[in-house]
């Protein structure tokens, strides 16, 4: 059932017509070249993202051979998601983000105000409210805190290992030992870093970037479907994030989430984030004309240059996209950080 | 004087590896247990800052190998530096668990220090073995990474000091600065640097005149405030080696830094470690250590599991 069901989707993905004109900020959804030109920036600004080809025979024709999705390796993720600790006192806890000053230039200014800093998956709930991600079925019988779904053999049996520590002797004063665990979590829980690869796709039939997770333990083990699944929020472990094919590879399959509600998401935060920076725009032509780094115009696709920049405000450009997917992205899986505009 | 502690490489196999050794053993191996050469690559690791605590955290850079380590390797970026390798992939668990692994090992490690001694190059200093068992029905790799490090007897002792922040011993923000600008036009990164002044240079290029004045470093994956990471030793190795008069005492810069920190806060670690005994280091080859402890803490084989992820019945069952 499953395997047909992905046929079909990827039928459905071919026959879909790709995307021409530019509708960002009218629905959320972006062209290929929309997607590449926010992915580059993407890439320029956070050097952690980089392109990748994938594997030949699944190359996109609507996007370049070598820019096929972006992928970023080692995220790390503290905690699990299902073991967020919310507390009174986070309701104090705002701080100001400061977005592109990995440039160094020093005169940007463009600084957020996150609050609730200590509640990670708080911070951006209105935002996925408003996508009425919930509003999928509700899939019962499924617990994914002890992984039943999925029969008991999802951790390796140790024992399956052929035991040959004896063979080699290795007694080495220089070589470090293995750091003991760094910080303590509440009720002598031990903190277990897990790693991930995240990759970003351009999904044609839904026209939005979904993307995709590659989990590790602390011990680099690759993480089973039920173990990723905790280090989802659980309003969307198994109902948009799910195990499936990952279309750049023959055989891989990754835990992704579901781009059905990406778009309307996508508008309701581009919409907000727009007039906010049309605002600023505004007040800053009449301050100096000093453009912000977002508003910046890159020349040539509109014909405008900066000589223009009395005339009118753009709003925010759609290189902008993949920084503010990334940010949504984060009130989905809250303990994987993999928005790197605050990580660094 | 405190010897100096390594911190192990950690090996990090993406599960797309698994799924070309499948391929390459099915089309090209077939029953063939010979050496297939293998790319993978390192980098610096992260520090990230707990939300909850505020303490933070080091997560070590890994050794990695993926899809494309068959091929051409992992496509170059700057601070990731590739590393050549040598795979062995058995037939049978039984001949996984019976291959000659100390003898294997001082292949590779032979392989080294013949490198150093005829080549005088850096090129082969992180090269590495990986010894697997691949069991296609239940999705199941078994697998052992070795990295032959040598180990001098006696040891490399660091300073009464210790290893401190690189911006606390005169090496100012603009030098670093500097440094970081042209490390990050490397691609693919150099492992390992020789830094004069702000500018940095191929470590071949050192001469007697820079036991007093230069600092070398090299991309380190560690994250440990007071271990330096694993590719640092056969550095030293090499130096020692081919420089015995000039490197009783080197001056290290271990490289962290793949951003210029916002608040100056450097992350690469800086401190002088000495030989123990200048004699010593004449051209026999020191003792190597280097295979990669299980997750049980000892040295032993490991185990990547990829059903839940590959077995088609297991993905019908997950996906309602």
């Amino acid at each position: 059932m499953h395997a047909i069901q992905q046929q079909l989707f990827a039928v459905r993905e071919y026959l879909s017509p790709v995307l021409k004109e530019s509708k960002f900020k009218e629905h959320g959804r972006i062209t290929p070249e929309e997607f590449v030109a926010a992915g580059d920036f993407l890439a320029y600004k956070f050097p952690v993202w980089t392109w990748e080809k994938g594997e030949a025979s699944k190359a996109r024709d609507y996007l370049p051979a070598d820019k096929q999705y972006l992928v970023t390796r080692g995220v790390p993720c503290l905690r699990r998601a299902t073991a967020l600790a919310y507390t009174d006192a986070d309701e104090d806890g705002e701080r100001l983000l400061s977005f592109g000053d990995s440039l160094a230039s020093g005169d940007e200014k463009d600084e957020w105000v996150e609050t609730h800093t200590g509640r990670a998956a708080a911070h951006h709930d209105s935002l996925a409210n408003a996508g009425e991600i919930a509003d999928i079925p509700d899939l019962e019988g499924l617990n994914i805190q002890d992984g039943d779904a999925d029969g008991p053999g999802e951790i390796p049996d140790m024992d399956d290992i052929p035991d040959m520590e004896e063979e080699v002797d290795e007694e080495d004063e220089a070589t470090a030992s293995k750091p003991a665990p760094q910080v303590e979590v509440a009720k002598d829980n031990l903190l277990q870093v897990r790693t991930y690869d995240v990759m970003i796709t351009y999904d044609k039939y839904y026209q939005t970037p979904r993307i995709w997770l590659l989990g590790y333990d602390e011990n680099r083990t690759p993480l089973a479907p039920p173990q990723i699944f905790q280090d989802v929020s659980a309003d969307h472990a198994l109902k948009t994030v799910t195990i499936e094919a990952f279309p750049h590879s023959s055989s891989l399959q990754a835990a992704s989430v579901h781009p059905c509600k990406h778009a309307s998401v996508m508008k309701k935060v581009i919409e907000r984030m727009n007039s906010s920076v049309v605002a600023e725009q505004l007040a800053q032509q009449k301050k100096d004309g000093k453009k912000k780094w977002f508003g910046r115009k890159s020349g040539g696709k509109d014909g405008k240059d900066a000589q223009g920049e009395e005339e009118e405000v753009e709003g925010m450009r759609v290189d902008f996209y993949l920084v503010v997917f990334l940010k949504f992205i984060a009130s989905i899986v809250p303990t994987i950080e993999v928005d790197s505009t605050t990580s660094f | 004087m405190p010897i100096v502690q390594f911190a192990p490489h950690s090996s990090l196999v993406n599960p797309s590896f698994w799924h070309k050794l499948t391929e390459h053993k099915l089309d090209v191996l077939k029953l063939s247990d010979a050496e297939v050469p293998v790319v993978a690559s390192y980098g610096t690791g992260r520090l990230i800052k707990d939300r909850e605590g505020g303490a933070f955290i080091g997560v070590n850079g890994t050794f990695g190998v993926d899809e494309e380590s068959f091929t051409e390797g992992p496509k170059p970026a700057s601070f990731l530096v590739p590393a050549n390798g040598v795979l062995k992939n058995y037939n049978t668990i039984e001949e996984f668990k019976a291959a000659d692994k100390p003898e294997l090992f001082n292949q590779s490690a032979e392989k080294i220090w013949q490198s150093i001694l005829t080549t005088k190059s850096t090129k082969d200093l992180n090269s590495f073995l990986v010894i697997t068992f691949a069991d296609l029905k239940k999705y199941k790799y078994y697998y052992w990474f070795a990295f032959p490090a040598f180990s001098p007897s006696p040891p490399w002792n660091i300073s009464e000091s210790g290893w401190v922040p690189a911006s606390s011993v005169g090496l100012t923000a603009a030098q670093l600065e500097t440094i970081h600008t042209a490390l990050a036009q490397q691609v693919p990164a150099l492992p390992y640097f020789l830094i004069r002044g702000s500018t940095i240079h191929p470590i071949e290029q050192w001469t007697d005149e820079d036991a007093t004045s230069a600092i070398v470093a090299f991309i380190d994956p560690s994250t440990q405030p007071q271990n330096p990471g694993w590719p640092l030793r056969n550095l030293l190795t090499f130096l020692r080696t081919i420089h015995p008069n000039s490197t009783q005492s080197v001056r290290v810069l271990c490289w962290r830094d793949t951003q210029i920190p916002r608040d100056g806060a450097w992350k690469s670690i800086y401190g002088v470690v000495s030989a123990g005994d200048a004699e010593a280091a004449a051209a026999t080859r020191p003792k190597a250590v280097g295979w990669e402890l299980n997750i049980k803490g000892k040295a032993g084989a490991r185990l990547a599991d990829l059903a839940p992820m590959m077995d088609p019945a297991r993905l019908a069952n997950q996906a309602v």
